[in-house]
């Protein structure tokens, strides 16, 4: 009896302590000194860990600058680098992580999945955060506190399809796009952009992300003789198709967004395979004015490779973040994402002015490839 | 027990109070881990307990997540309905998958499981539905009254509250006869078929256990993370998932639980070095399967008795007792019980039986005799169902069984040893007799959910009954032992010891004599005798012609496949055929009548 | 009919780099009835380590695969030592072993190489073969040829020698084998090597058709033990089969079922098996009771 008197004794402590909900207790975003905490979050390990490790680089040259030159309102900004390995899973321990730990806001992710994941998360801790993402998928989470660093892929494939179709007068298009999140999302972008031209693609094919062979897809393409061929997959695999392509005979211009400026696409094709290949991006290369011709030569210092679009990519969101940070007199929260969509930035990519949707940038150009680089088309 | 007890009650304070110490955080990685805990126990039930190598758990995860994901947002239903539905959904989708365990196993159960998670990843990447790689975002938190389960720390009392229920119904599963059965089936699904487990009901069942599991935590995580994609349930997470259950130790439920929430710790804290702790728990695994293939769950008991072996406690003072005969009951002697009718087996050109035939009445002990390669062995397989015959007919209490699966004849009143023993070798002898003893239909598994009491007061009759099988073969100080652990001749007293607790009308032994001594043999005899008079037919395969003239009232003589002579021992020794067969085989015969 | 052609075309030169990783996994298989899944990532070490040396030590394409076949067939000799107390034992857990493995070689491959991976151009400069539209690479042809070879050393190898008879003997019956005075581990040892050698093999070889990362093998891995199986798992013809017919399969399911094409892939797998667990060449073994 005295037992069960016990028992019941525990069970109604229990009972009372779950009821007064653990956790209340709220955590402040950021404190008014010491360093401002800042987190790059990214994949470092996995497949798309390359372009976790270039927005790195790019964000930390960045820092380093402002850094160098008394940072913030004399405070220094700390930048830490957390690897999500590509996960949604542990994209949202990070969020949480990233809160619990004061960093006042976040700069990555590169994969949309993780990204959006992360989102709600984000959004109910008042952080912002500046991905390098370009799908549609993020825009549709209608977080006040995300912002892209680039255009998103209606941008890169608006002006591709107007260069193609509009200045070049080229109608016979074949598609090939994977079904991965960024292949679809380049796949609707375009034919929307096709669409509202009054062209039809002569094909449209979707391959998956680690296909290998392409014979199928490429032989029947080849037996409708398209001009141009647009390629809505990542590096590795448009370098495979143009590869495997030009093996079977075809001799169409390809044509893509940034993936295919990249030396990894170049490298994989074989350079002579993708010569004159069509690239709509927003960074063509590091000598297309003074401000890039700078970056690249910083960035070359510092961690002895070339530069290339994510990095400048991340540069330059890292720059806003800053920027807004310095004029908002180091404000946290929705005041902090405020300042952002406030700032006007005149960037590598070009001029940043952030709509409601979180989209900094609405233009691209056009660059070709030539002699394995990729360089500023002529008009 | 009591201190087990004890044990579980502080740890369930503990995780009560848990939140109260974890910031933001912490308190999402403890969701995070509460979800793979469960999933790991539903791998630990289809693997480490059935024996089912099944590479799909993580799909099973993604279809309760994306099929909540897909009702909540698409079809605009609530999430705890969504959440029924994901599960029933996982369930059929555990089905699909489960099919082919029913021809392949092992390996081949593993690639084609893996293949149809792949398939899986693929098809949610493509279809509109599940939003392609995109995902779904948006999947509303589940709704209580009064309590808000957006917060993640509220969260975590639901978790908690499924995980301790789903926990608790393993173990119950595993301790009780659907459990017992699976092991059984791990361990040798031959004998457990021969004992009458339905084999491939059993496997479909595993698989079913582990997708209510996968499922339930797809939905937890639908509700927790309220995004999916295609990346939260890829083969990388499976293989982590593996390393969890196998390091924990696969054959517990508890080790499983203790695997999965080590490792995930680990990787969290390693979360900034993701190829470091790839590296660790990949090595980790190797060791443990080479070095302690139970896992950690299997440490202690290793610990012990390797602290056993260091003070000298060799070997177990546990002795046989005497048999018990069985009281004498009236045996329904002279019908007609077993027919083989022309029944003809062929091996790739290999004519193992050629035409046999041969009747047996009930309450008789058939002797079976031939030289080596005679067909002995295959004529038992063909009569037990392993093996269809290529012509011919096996006629059991007058109905055709040709052909039919193993657990069908156990069934309709067979059983039998084995030449080389197959016990199940992690059960203990008492284990193995409770498999025996179970004559339940696994389709009876339904009351696991609707009237667990039932199944429990089930439990205790059977093990009550064991008890007396027990003791009536002087095994009881064998009871807890394992079955690899005891002499020989104790193994064959314990495999015929099962055979008998499977209540048959037909008895088949293989070589029951086979490596027994002089006085082991004599017991045997005592022990056969006792079987057939209390009203059960023994059929037996025999080298031993002392034992075989002794004991037998007809001797079956088999020679390259083809019955050569039948009839009373006398008569049987007498033959020239038989005499001619065994002519440079052994001289036995003439010893044994002399 | 062009477009027919060229897809088998296409399905044929995969398909070679897949009948060797199934020539691979059918040699451990048959020699001591077990799967290894780490083989997957030893083709991956080998089209990095063939790779490492064609490019960086400018060794001529042929002598880099030699000095990549020798490194990963020691890796198989490690893996079958440190397995070894498993063998003929549990081969679930043996199975379950060589995934740690995988998990190991995998982390491994990342800590030397890095993740992102990196292009190897072909050896074979040559302009592809141009038959009646019908294009076929160089390259291609050399790939078909040195697995044709393979094959047939083999063979030889197994059918000839000495100790290839002694392996055979071991994937008969290893009590028997061990009672005729085989030792039974040495065959299982040459088995891994062998079997990692070809692995070997096969990823130098697809380095050049493909891209080298560190996700290279766990594709051809996955392809290549369905095409074992389907061939029938031990058989040597049947590897080289059934690794032809997954290539022809899944360039089909690729061009018919677009992004749905793995899917497909996996279920008509899936099928084949069930209606035919021991593949094209396989035997039904007999369950000793």
């Amino acid at each position: 009896m005295v037992r069960m008197r016990a028992t019941l004794a525990v069970l109604a402590v229990v009972l009372a302590a779950g009821c007064s909900a653990p956790g209340s207790d709220s955590e402040d975003a950021g404190s008014d000194s010491g360093p401002i905490k800042i987190a790059v979050v990214d994949a470092q390990s996995g497949q798309l860990s390359s372009l976790g490790a270039w927005e790195l680089k790019g964000a930390r040259l960045a820092v380093d600058e402002w850094n160098a030159q008394g940072g913030v309102n004399g405070r220094q900004i700390q930048l830490d680098v957390f690897d999500d390995q590509g996960d949604p899973t542990i994209g949202t321990n990070l969020a949480r992580k990233i809160d619990s730990e004061g960093y006042i806001a976040m700069i990555g992710t590169a994969e949309s999945a993780v990204t959006i994941a992360m989102a709600p998360l984000l959004k109910q801790a008042e952080i912002p955060n500046i991905t390098s993402g370009q799908s549609p998928g993020l825009v549709a989470t209608k977080s006040e506190f995300l912002f892209l660093n680039g255009p998103t892929s209606t941008t890169y494939d608006e002006t591709l399809a107007k260069h193609i179709v509009d200045q070049e007068g080229i109608k016979s298009i074949a598609m090939i796009t994977n079904n991965g999140g960024y292949g679809k999302g380049e796949h609707d972008a375009f034919l929307k952009a096709l669409r509202s031209r009054g062209v039809t693609p002569l094909a449209d094919q979707v391959v998956t992300a680690d296909q290998k062979d392409f014979s199928a897809v490429l032989t029947s393409i080849r037996q409708k003789n398209p001009k141009v061929i647009f390629l809505g997959a990542e590096e590795v695999e448009s370098g495979l198709i143009v590869k495997q392509a030009r093996d079977l005979g075809i001799t169409a211009t390809f044509a893509g967004a940034a993936p295919q400026g990249t030396p990894v696409f170049i490298d994989t094709a074989g350079a002579k395979n993708a010569e004159g290949a069509i690239v709509s991006s927003p960074y063509l290369s590091n000598d297309i004015d003074e401000a890039s011709k700078k970056f690249a030569a910083a960035y070359k210092a510092k961690f002895n490779e070339e530069a290339e679009l994510h990095g400048a990519k991340a540069y330059d969101g890292t720059q806003i973040l800053l920027t807004a940070l310095k004029t908002s007199n180091v404000a946290s929260g929705k005041q902090l994402a405020d300042a952002i969509r406030a700032t006007k930035h005149d960037g590598l990519l070009g001029d940043f002015a952030f709509d409601e949707t979180g989209v900094g940038i609405f233009e691209t150009s056009i660059g070709v490839i030539k002699g394995g680089k990729l360089v500023a088309a002529e008009s | 027990m009591r201190t087990k007890l004890l044990v579980g009650a502080a740890l369930a304070v503990v995780a009560w109070f848990l939140p109260y110490g974890l910031d933001s955080y912490a308190i999402h990685v403890v969701n995070v881990i509460l979800i793979f805990a469960i999933l790991a126990v539903g791998l630990g039930l289809v693997m480490g307990i059935a024996g089912q190598v099944n590479l799909s758990q993580v799909a099973f995860f993604g279809v309760g997540a994306y099929a909540t994901a897909i009702l909540t947002t698409h079809a605009g239903l609530g999430f705890w309905v969504s959440g029924l539905l994901a599960i029933a959904a996982t369930v059929l989708i555990g089905i699909v998958i489960g099919t082919p365990a029913l021809r392949v196993q092992s390996h081949y159960l593993g690639i084609v499981t893996l293949g149809l998670a792949l398939a899986f990843t693929n098809w949610v990447t493509n279809a509109e539905v599940a939003g392609g790689a995109e995902g779904i975002s948006g999947i509303p938190s589940p709704e209580l009254p009064g309590v808000d389960l957006s917060s993640e720390y509220l969260y975590y009392y639901l978790e908690l509250i499924v995980f301790a229920v789903a926990l608790a119904f393993g173990l119950f599963v595993v301790r009780t006869a659907l459990g017992r059965r699976m092991r059984a089936m791990r361990d040798d699904a031959l004998a457990a078929g021969a004992l009458g487990a339905e084999v491939p009901m059993l496997r479909m069942t595993a698989f079913m256990l582990a997708s209510v599991y996968g499922g339930l935590a797809g939905v937890l995580y639908a509700g927790l993370i309220r995004y999916v994609a295609p990346e939260s349930f890829n083969i990388a997470n499976m293989f982590l998932l593996l390393a969890m259950v196998i390091i924990g130790g696969r054959q517990s439920l508890i080790g499983c639980v203790v695997g999965a929430i080590s490792l995930a710790l680990v990787r969290e804290m390693l979360v900034d070095h993701p190829t470091i702790a790839q590296l660790a728990y990949g090595s980790v695994v190797v060791l443990v399967v080479v070095f302690a293939p139970t896992g950690l769950a299997g440490l202690p008991r290793r610990a012990r008795a390797y602290l056993d072996h260091r003070r000298g406690a060799r070997g177990t003072a546990a002795q046989l007792g005497a048999f018990q005969p069985y009281e004498p009951a009236a045996s329904a002697s002279g019908d007609e019980l077993l027919a083989v009718q022309g029944v003809s087996k062929q091996f790739r050109g290999l004519k193992a039986l050629d035409d046999v035939s041969l009747t047996v009445a009930a309450g008789e002990i058939r002797g079976i005799v031939g030289p080596n390669g005679s067909g002995k062995t295959t004529l038992f397989n063909v009569i037990s169902g392993l093996y269809k015959p290529t012509r011919g007919r096996v006629v059991f209490r007058g109905t055709d069984m040709t052909g039919r699966a193993p657990y069908r004849l156990a069934r309709a009143g067979m059983a039998r040893t084995f030449q080389n023993l197959r016990l199940f070798g992690d059960l203990t002898v008492e284990e193995n007799l409770l498999v025996a003893l179970d004559r339940s239909r696994t389709l009876s598994a339904w009351r696991y959910l609707l009237r667990p009491l039932n199944v429990l007061r089930r439990d205790r009759a059977l093990r009550r009954s064991a008890t007396d099988v027990l003791h009536r073969y002087g095994l009881t100080q064998f009871a807890s032992l394992a079955p690899k652990s005891l002499p020989y001749g104790i193994q064959r007293r314990v495999e015929i010891a099962r055979a008998v607790a499977a209540d048959p009308a037909l008895l088949l032994l293989d070589e029951p004599a086979a490596g027994l001594n002089g006085e082991e043999v004599r017991q045997l005899a005592e022990i056969v005798r006792s079987i057939r008079d209390s009203g059960r037919t023994v059929i037996i395969i025999e080298h031993n012609m002392g034992l075989v003239m002794s004991l037998c009232e007809q001797i079956t003589v088999l020679a390259g496949g083809r019955v050569i002579a039948e009839g009373t021992p006398s008569h049987v020794a007498g033959h020239p055929a038989v005499i001619e067969a065994y002519l440079g085989d052994t001289g036995e015969f003439e010893g044994a009548t002399r | 009919m062009q477009v027919f052609l060229q897809t088998i075309v296409g399905g044929v030169s995969l398909g070679a780099v897949y009948a060797l990783v199934a020539l691979g996994f059918s040699l451990v298989y048959r020699t001591m009835g077990l799967v290894n899944f780490a083989h997957g990532n030893v083709v991956t070490v080998g089209a990095y380590l063939a790779s490492t040396f064609y490019l960086s030590t400018k060794l001529p394409f042929a002598l880099a695969m030699v000095v990549a076949i020798v490194v990963t067939g020691a890796i198989g000799l490690v893996i079958e030592r440190v397995l070894r107390p498993l063998e003929n034992k549990d081969f679930d857990l043996m199975l379950i072993g060589t995934i740690g493995f995988g998990i190991v070689l995998d982390a491994l491959i990342i800590m030397i190489w890095g993740a992102t991976g990196r292009a190897v151009p072909s050896p074979v400069q040559t302009a592809p073969i141009d038959l009646f539209g019908l294009r076929i690479r160089t390259y291609d042809l050399v790939v078909l040829a040195i697995a044709a070879l393979a094959t047939v050393l083999l063979v030889l190898f197994l059918s000839r020698t000495k100790r290839g008879a002694a392996m055979q003997a071991v994937a008969m019956d290893h009590e028997a084998a061990t009672a005729v005075g085989i030792h039974v581990g040495r065959s299982n040892a040459i088995a891994f090597m062998i079997g990692a050698g070809l692995a070997a093999l096969a990823g130098g070889l697809v380095g050049p058709l493909l891209y080298v990362s560190p996700a290279l093998g766990g594709a051809l891995g996955i392809k290549g033990f369905a095409a074992a199986i389907l061939g029938g798992f031990g058989s040597i013809p049947g590897a080289i089969l059934g690794g032809l017919a997954i290539g022809i399969l899944d360039s089909f399911t690729a061009g018919h079922f677009q992004g749905y094409s793995e899917l497909v892939t996996f279920l008509v797998f899936t099928v084949i098996i069930m209606v035919r667990p021991t593949g094209i060449f396989g035997e039904r073994t007999v369950n000793r009771a």
